[in-house]
């Protein structure tokens, strides 16, 4: 009896939580469904993230240049043909598509250097990756818009806006409009990323990427190509960067290099490191964290002692996040290095049934 | 069955002379110990004949097909699989996905089917789970599979890596002294699971290994190691009167009567 209930515990934690998020938009204001979009977005960089670092082994800070890809690709697709900056007026979801094929022929690109590099000299070497995405992102004016970004396009399909309100849609009394809309959109691709880097980490290819992170030697006499292994968790963690970045610039409406630089590429790092390398669901949790702590600060920046309004010199909302985060980061490390997905796996062992010891059951 | 032939291998690393042109045969279904003192190059031939290290002169055959020039992962797929001295098993995972890994390279490589989960990509996966079982079972680690590979004892522990050696079907077997750190009783559990490894499944054994009584116990023939050189090839039997031999173990001039084991 009480096996059985352990069992469906987990199943019926994951259904009120699907039923939760479906239902937010019809009790929750635009400006937290924006919030969790921008969450959403960035979840879905991190799981890519959390396969390379998590799983490989390897450092990059490359994820904020392929964001960019991502979100700048897409505007690009999808744009509005004859504007002032490029635009190929393709269907929005063909544009989306493209753009994340893109980032992953860029993460193909890149790939020689990513294979043969391991861990922290893999990171230093993404570093420039960076730094010559944001020299072209200011510069490339004609396709980028330069300093003052570009619009996002308006995400349609089959007629229906996503990222628009027609045609009009009210469910139970609330009006659907842009924001309501695209946090479906955001909830699947969440998903979909969430299924996807489950399967490959659960799969002949997690368990070999696992390998090479722990002994490329032993890896390689087991039959992993380790060069191959490597660059496949590179690109694969590239495309997940694109379909994060055009997420990004649906959520924020608009692309501006500002976003892209390094500090973005150690938010992501921050995340998968405090939910917990390796982890999907620590790296979805330690996204939302990272992404929400800054937003939740700020609006509530009038109550709380010690934050002081941004721009007026004090540690303003923004700035009390890193540090929180920071310590975030610190405290993981030093105390949980399996961040909250190791502390969810602890709760669920001290709660759930308790595992025979190894005498017991031979 | 498949012959590896060792022919004149070299290695250098540096000024030092880690292997000098050392020759020797392992007959299919044979087991065949290599030894030495420490700092013979044991370990370094091990790691030449899996690809490890490339020898600056010299070439390695598995029957006709010349082994010196192929990536380790080429080696290991051609059925060459080998254990390491320092045990080299992914702790946080189970027993099951570490022998799970021994499967790899039997598996077919499908990077978007496994993403998307498609069914066939799940079945496979149930197979090699199976035969994985069996070979768990074959070495006696079935109560463990669930078990995350750090929490066994290190008996288990240097089991493990020899069933994740068998999980890749090989034809020949590099052990890198197997039973190093082990007491009297577990050495002689691991040199009956040798010897079954070699008359149930047929798999030709080579052997790097420090102790002399599991050697001439188990080893069909046996080549010695000193300084890099060869200074001995023969059966166990042969080992023991050989005066070459007896001076590299014990440093000093053999002892006339010396009889063999």
């Amino acid at each position: 009896m009480s096996d059985r209930l352990n069992r469906l515990m987990p199943k019926a934690g994951w259904v009120a939580a699907v039923i939760v998020l479906l239902a937010l938009p019809l009790y929750v204001d635009g400006f937290w469904l924006s919030a969790g979009l921008v969450a959403m977005a960035a979840a879905v960089g991190a799981v890519g993230l959390t396969l390379l670092v998590g799983a490989a082994g390897q450092l990059s800070f490359a994820h904020a240049f392929f964001l960019a890809v991502g979100a700048y690709g897409y505007a690009c697709f999808s744009g509005e043909p004859g504007a002032a900056t490029l635009g190929l007026g393709l269907p929005p979801a063909l544009g989306a598509a493209l753009a994340i094929a893109v980032t992953g022929a860029l993460g193909l690109a890149f790939s020689p250097v990513a294979s043969r590099l391991r861990g922290i000299y893999l990171g230093v070497a993404s570093l420039s990756l960076v730094f010559v995405g944001q020299h072209l992102l200011h510069n490339l004016t004609g396709v980028t818009g330069g300093f003052n970004g570009r619009d996002t396009p308006m995400f349609t399909l089959a007629g229906f806006d996503v990222t628009g309100s027609e045609p009009p849609v009210t469910v139970a009394g609330v009006p659907f409009g842009a924001t309501e809309r695209l946090w479906y959109l955001g909830l699947v691709a969440l998903a979909g990323a969430g299924v996807i880097a489950r399967n490959l980490l659960r799969g002949r290819t997690g368990r070999a990427l696992r390998m090479v992170r722990d002994s490329e030697v032993a890896a390689a006499v087991l039959g992993v190509d380790v060069r191959r292994s490597k660059a496949t968790a590179f690109v694969v963690s590239s495309m997940f960067a694109g379909a994060a970045g055009v997420l990004s610039a649906l959520a924020l409406d608009r692309v501006v290099p500002d976003y892209f630089g390094l500090l973005l590429s150690v938010e992501f790092l921050a995340m998968i490191v405090i939910g917990g390398l390796g982890s999907v669901g620590g790296a979805v949790t330690g996204a939302a964290f990272v992404t929400l702590l800054p937003i939740v600060l700020a609006r509530y920046s009038g109550v709380l002692p010690l934050v002081a309004d941004a721009g007026s010199g004090g540690v303003d909302a923004a700035v009390l996040a890193r540090f929180c985060y920071g310590a975030a980061v610190v405290l993981v490390i030093l105390i949980q290095p399996d961040g909250l997905a190791g502390l969810g796996r602890r709760l669920r062992a001290r709660l759930g049934p308790a595992v025979p010891s190894l005498q017991e059951s031979t | 069955m498949s012959t590896l032939r060792v022919d004149e291998v070299s290695v250098r690393f540096g000024a030092l002379v880690a292997l000098d042109a050392v020759s020797f045969t392992v007959e299919p279904g044979t087991v065949h110990a290599v030894i030495g003192p420490n700092g013979a190059g044991k370990s370094t031939c091990l790691n030449v004949l899996s690809g490890v290290y490339r020898p600056d002169a010299g070439r390695v055959y598995l029957d006709d097909r010349e082994l010196t020039r192929l990536r380790p992962h080429h080696i290991a797929r051609l059925g060459i699989a080998r254990t390491f001295q320092n045990i080299e098993v992914s702790g946080a995972e189970t027993v099951e996905d570490n022998l799970m890994l021994g499967r790899h390279h039997l598996m077919r490589p499908r990077l978007a089917a496994t993403a998307f989960g498609l069914p066939s990509v799940a079945r496979e996966e149930r197979r090699h789970r199976t035969r994985v079982r069996e070979i768990a079972d074959f070495l006696g680690l079935s109560a463990a599979l669930d078990r995350p590979a750090a929490l066994l004892p290190y008996g288990l522990r240097k089991r493990l890596e020899l069933a994740r050696a068998l999980a890749m079907e090989p034809r020949l077997l590099l052990l890198d002294e197997p039973v190093a750190g082990m007491d009297g009783a577990e050495t002689a559990e691991m040199a009956d699971v040798i010897l079954r490894v070699r008359t149930e499944l047929g798999v030709t054994v080579v052997l790097v290994e420090h102790d002399m009584g599991m050697v001439t116990r188990i080893a069909d023939r046996v080549t010695v190691l000193d300084f890099g050189r060869r200074i001995f090839d023969g059966s166990p039997a042969a080992m023991a009167a050989d005066p070459a031999v007896v001076e590299a173990y014990l440093g000093g001039a053999p002892s006339s009567t010396k009889e063999p084991a």
